[in-house]
């Protein structure tokens, strides 16, 4: 580098014009390399662009038509005339308030039981891998299945199995899918969604330096102490990752409605109330459009939070 | 502060059929630096988390100031430990860290906050207290996690391998400190370590463990001049004492066809030299005109000192034995050179006990 100086000191006008021309070359060079990098990809990103972007960019389009079936003139355009009309419609509203709740308590249940479960299977025990299998299993079952199976084996005042609990009780048995449908819809999601948690909160859990734990014992720290002041803190990140990925989905969650309790408006969340504004035979396909938008930038919202997140446990680690 | 005492002590992992400490018996008087040496695998750091509590005891006892410990769990022990790989808390600042043991046994704020200041001044902390862990260098997480210890004015300290993870320099120089800081505060400490440079310069006394056994337990320079078996003979000191199976000449133990110049109370008590061993420190051979003959094959060269590994035949093989020599030596290699005793032997019996 001293000596480039020295150089351009002594003969600076033809110095710096080779300078330039080398510096030209390795821009060139550089992008080429860019490009040799990006190629490769190249097709699975137009793909990725084709299948999600495009089918976007027509909701986005028939958000601003007025598009119905039954219209003599499907597409017409205006504007932002459906965004407008959210805010005095109340069903949108009563399903949002009804999604916000659904979420909430389905992901922080989630989370609550699926950190008991992973406090108790991080530990050695006989049949350790049995078990964590057993524990993952309704994470694994199909939304409706799951839907289906609490609606028909538990839920149902007949045949149900708390039914069959609150007779042994002396209780007399309610059809707890109708009287209480939101608080219903919840109790599958968290059976299904903890399991999810669990994995998440045991690999937190698992990542933990022994010896920490170790020092806070010598250290004269009782179990609870110790939970809450050196491990609760060591999970956070992953117990935020947990509340993201869970969020996303369970703001979409759309089956389990459909079968526990079909369209009862205590549990109407968005994506059931879009649904029925469209194909589920409201036919106003421009107005439910706008609505999917509002639910895609709610959740880019989130996601965004969420990756947020996720860097920052990632840059721990290193 | 108090005394420590392993009665019999045994641990036996579950799964496994040898123990890792087997009967372990030291008594630790009150203020003593002891550390706990020996190869890898040999049952140090399990000895010293029978005592914090960590392992359990499977037989015998452990006591700490005259009480028995042995069913205790570790937060009842009055204990401080230091761990190999420091196990900081990783979310709380250096002062919360230092401050953690007090807050647990509820130590009102501004005693805590005045211990903790106190000990970061003792260990030059002042400046990182609100630092996370993270952000701290070897060096630093290795006094944090000292000052731990220290601001609990435990009974005793535990230390599993404290400087294994800093720099050779850092290292020789954080040793010293310790041992001025542990002489200074006056608590019993067990110190584990692998390196018997570190134990020699570090422990009041040393005891020295293989294969979960307890071999010797003594001053350093004790173990230096008497190793009670071939075990200690070949751990202690650097570089290694020089030890050959002894050949017999006229019912005499020798090397290389030169017999020892043994007392005969030693030759008289050994009795049969088949299966005996003979070991001679390197500063206790010179080279001399005449002595067991041999070929030089290395120099080293340290300056103060040198050590000449000389080539020889002993019982029919060709083997090294190593002299030091003065300062620059005038030896060359390849060189034929004599070697003779000039200074005390250590002879071990069949069994490998000391013979004396
Ligand atoms: N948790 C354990 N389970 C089974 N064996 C162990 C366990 N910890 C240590 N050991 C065994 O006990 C012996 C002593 O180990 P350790 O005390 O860690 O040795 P050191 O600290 O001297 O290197 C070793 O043979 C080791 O393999
Ligand atoms: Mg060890």
């Amino acid at each position: 580098m001293s000596a480039v100086t020295v150089d351009q000191l002594n003969d600076g006008g033809r110095q710096s014009a080779e300078d330039q021309a080398r510096a030209a070359e390795l821009k060139r060079l550089e992008r080429r390399d860019g490009w040799r990098r990006r190629i490769p990809i190249l097709p699975a990103l137009i793909y990725t662009i084709l299948v999600t972007q495009i089918p976007f960019l027509f909701t986005l389009f028939y958000s601003l038509t007025d598009w119905r079936i039954d219209t003599p003139d499907p597409r017409q355009f205006i504007w932002f005339e459906n965004y407008g009309s959210l805010s005095g419609d109340t069903f949108f509203l009563d399903s949002a308030w009804v999604s916000v709740q659904m979420t909430v308590m389905a992901v922080l249940g989630s989370l609550i039981v699926g950190t008991g479960l992973a406090i108790l299977l991080d530990r050695k025990f006989f049949g350790q891998g049995f078990v964590r299998t057993l524990l993952i299993t309704p994470f694994l079952v199909m939304p409706v299945v799951a839907g289906l199976m609490w609606k028909l084996q538990m839920f149902n005042s007949t045949f149900g199995i708390i039914g069959w609990v609150m007779n042994q009780l002396g209780l007399e048995p309610v059809e707890f899918a109708t009287r209480f449908p939101l608080a219903s819809v919840v109790v599958v999601l968290i059976w299904q969604w903890s399991p999810f948690m669990m994995l998440i909160v045991l690999a937190g859990l698992q990542g933990q330096d022994q010896s920490v734990l170790e020092a806070a014992r010598v250290d004269g720290a009782t179990s609870w102490g110790t939970f809450r002041q050196i491990t609760l803190p060591q999970l956070r990140p992953f117990l935020e990752l947990g509340t993201l990925l869970g969020a996303i989905y369970l703001i979409q969650v759309y089956d389990h409605i459909e079968v526990i309790v079909g369209g009862q408006p205590g549990a109407r969340n968005l994506p059931f109330y879009i649904a029925g504004r469209s194909i589920g035979g409201g036919n106003r396909f421009g107005l439910s459009s706008a609505y999917s938008i509002v639910v895609v930038l709610a959740s880019i919202i989130i996601a965004n939070i969420g990756l947020r997140v996720l860097s920052n446990l990632l840059e721990d680690d290193s | 502060m108090a005394e420590v005492q392993y009665k019999d002590a045994s641990r036996i992992y579950p799964g496994t059929d040898e123990p890792a400490v087997n009967k372990l018996n030291i008594d630790i008087p009150d203020g003593e630096l002891l550390v706990l040496v020996g190869p890898s695998g040999s049952g140090k750091s399990t000895a010293l988390r029978m005592l914090a509590g960590l392992e359990t005891v499977n037989q015998g006892a452990v006591y700490i100031g005259g009480t028995d410990v042995t069913l205790k769990p570790p937060q009842d022990r009055d204990i401080a430990m230091v761990f190999q790989n420091y196990a900081l808390y990783p979310s709380m600042t250096v002062g919360e860290n230092m401050g953690f043991a007090l807050k647990q046994a509820k130590v009102p704020k501004d005693e805590r906050a005045k211990r903790v200041q106190e000990a970061a001044r003792i260990l030059d902390l002042e400046e990182y207290l609100d630092r996370k862990p993270k952000n701290l260098s070897g060096g630093q997480r290795q006094r944090v996690a000292m000052g731990r210890a220290i601001v609990r004015q435990p009974q005793v300290f535990l230390m599993d391998e404290p400087l294994s993870n800093l720099d050779a320099k850092l290292r020789v120089q954080t040793r010293t400190e310790l041992s001025d800081l542990q002489a200074r505060l006056g608590v019993t400490t067990v110190y584990v370590t692998h390196d018997q440079v570190e134990a020699m310069t570090m422990g009041d006394r040393v005891a020295v463990l293989n294969f979960g056994v307890l071999q010797q337990v003594d001053a350093p320079k004790t173990l230096y001049s008497k190793p009670a078996n071939k075990f200690v003979a070949g751990f202690i000191g650097s570089p290694a004492m020089n030890l050959f199976d002894a050949e017999s000449i006229d019912g005499r133990p020798a090397i290389g066809g030169v017999a020892a110049p043994i007392s005969d109370s030693v030759a008289g008590q050994l009795g049969r030299v088949d299966g005996a061993a003979i070991g001679v420190r390197p500063e206790h051979l010179k080279l001399a005109s005449s002595g067991i003959q041999g070929e030089v094959t290395v120099i080293e060269e340290l300056g103060s000192e040198s050590f000449v590994h000389v080539a020889i035949q002993h019982m029919g093989e060709r083997t090294t034995i190593v002299v030091r020599d003065e300062g620059e030596t005038e030896t060359t290699r390849g060189q034929n050179v004599h070697v003779d005793f000039d200074g005390p032997i250590h002879v071990f019996d069949a069994d490998g006990e000391r013979v004396d």
